[in-house]
């Protein structure tokens, strides 16, 4: 070691010097008292920062920082983000196969197929519900009809589907911030083998929407419908044609107000 | 995995301990430590860190504190009433530091300094270990580790010199 600096003096108080170094500076200081008490007062210092806060590591740790118990929130934790990112996936993959399967009418404005968006969603969660897939039953057909005519300030007639062996189970009323008004009303019917389909119906979306557009969602087949008054969309798990069929009897009774439909 | 566990739990006195000479504060100590073993839980599956679990631990609570120091800077900083300057405290007896008056020095201190000298009085990193967490070159660390004890000596006096109270 060539000088002895106040840093090295430092790495001495430290104790992070090799004993050569030590004993040059050891040899240095013996007859230079200020740099012999500038060593002392740096380890005093040192000894102070210890006995100040040294006995802190003696503590009872607290529970919350109990490794342990970290790990079984954060485990919980990540449970829960799992199935958050499985729905997200879900719901991606379910947006992707929409837009996918509707690239051929990506002309049309484009609130059409946010409503049939909100229909196979909402079809999607209710039809799979056992004791509450409807709000009103089926048996309080009336009741249903002006509640949901009144909500959707529109007159609303709850269709009869006997004719293509669907029961009539109910209905609810859904959120639909895409339309002048915010609801939907859903209607839902159930055919012999279990199978289930669903009417969304809301107050006309304006005057720009297509009338008419039929999306084959895997399984599931939905129908488009909109004219001045109101929008449908009817979601099923049956091919076209047989939508198409239905369709027919359901615009003629759920607004008798409205012009034929044809396809 | 389960000894990488046990190695984070055995760290966690020494970092609370390091965490309160931090902040001279109870609770946000622990809220740092808290967040620094979560940080450290979430990660382990992902990498085992070289070199010991302690000094991986050290970097990031460090981090932690930088981060909190940096919304804290953003928000305004909170002075604690403790730090509000006293009025003259009677000189210490010669060869003994007054502990209450360190204390507060250390408070004082720019916490870049603070961080440094922490690492290597309290917890006896050496100076290679301690500047490898900090993130910062040998050269960086010796000066914030010199600045910071002229800066405590002219706070906290010496019984070599007359006692002289720096006013901020």
């Amino acid at each position: 070691m060539s000088e002895i600096t106040r840093d090295t003096l430092m790495a001495y108080a430290d104790g992070a010097l090799s004993p050569a170094e030590r004993a040059e500076v050891d040899a240095y200081m013996a007859d230079r008292p200020d740099a012999a008490g500038e060593v002392a007062l740096m380890q005093r210092q040192a000894n102070g920062i210890r006995t100040l806060y040294g006995p802190i590591s003696a503590e009872p740790v607290p529970p919350r920082l109990s490794v342990e118990k970290l790990l079984q929130t954060q485990q919980k934790r990540r449970g829960r983000a799992w199935m958050r990112l499985a729905a997200a996936v879900i719901f991606i993959g379910l947006g992707l196969g929409s837009g996918w399967l509707l690239r051929g009418q990506m002309d049309v404005p484009n609130i059409a197929d946010r409503l049939i968006a909100d229909a196979v969603s909402a079809h999607t969660v209710y039809v799979s519900e056992n004791r509450h897939a409807v709000e009103v039953g089926g048996a309080d057909s009336e009741h249903l009809s002006s509640w949901l005519s009144n909500r959707l300030q529109t007159s609303l007639a709850m269709p009869d589907l006997s004719a293509s062996g669907l029961t009539f189970l109910g209905g609810r009323l859904l959120p639909a911030p895409e339309v002048p008004g915010g609801r939907a009303a859903q209607l839902m019917y159930e055919d012999a083998s279990g199978a289930r389909l669903t009417l969304y119906v809301t107050p006309s979306p304006g005057p720009d929407t297509p009338t008419y557009e039929l999306a084959n969602l895997g399984l599931d087949t939905a129908l488009f419908w909109a004219d001045a008054v109101i929008s449908c969309t009817i979601t099923a798990p049956y091919p076209a044609d047989k939508l198409q069929e239905i369709a027919r009897t359901v615009f003629t009774q759920l607004n008798p107000a409205t012009p034929d439909y044809e396809t | 995995m389960v000894d990488i566990l046990h190695e984070i739990e055995a760290a966690v006195p020494a970092l609370r301990r390091y965490a309160r000479a931090l902040t001279r504060d109870f609770d946000r100590a622990d809220d740092l430590v808290q967040d620094c073993l979560e940080r450290a839980l979430a990660k382990r599956g992902l990498f085992r860190p070289k070199g010991p679990v302690r000094a991986w631990l050290f970097t990031i609570l460090v981090n932690v504190h930088r981060n909190s120091l940096r919304g804290a800077r953003r928000r305004g900083d909170m002075v604690d009433f403790a730090d509000i300057a006293e009025p003259s405290v009677p000189a210490p007896q010669p060869g003994h530091m007054a502990l209450a008056e360190l204390d507060r020095a250390i408070g004082t201190l720019p916490h870049e300094q603070k961080e440094a000298l922490l690492l290597v009085t309290l917890e006896g990193l050496p100076y290679a270990e301690a500047a490898a967490i900090l993130d910062i070159p040998l050269g960086t660390l010796m000066s914030r580790l010199g600045r910071a004890r002229a800066a405590l000596k002219a706070m906290t006096g010496t019984p070599s010199e007359p006692h002289l109270r720096t006013v901020k």
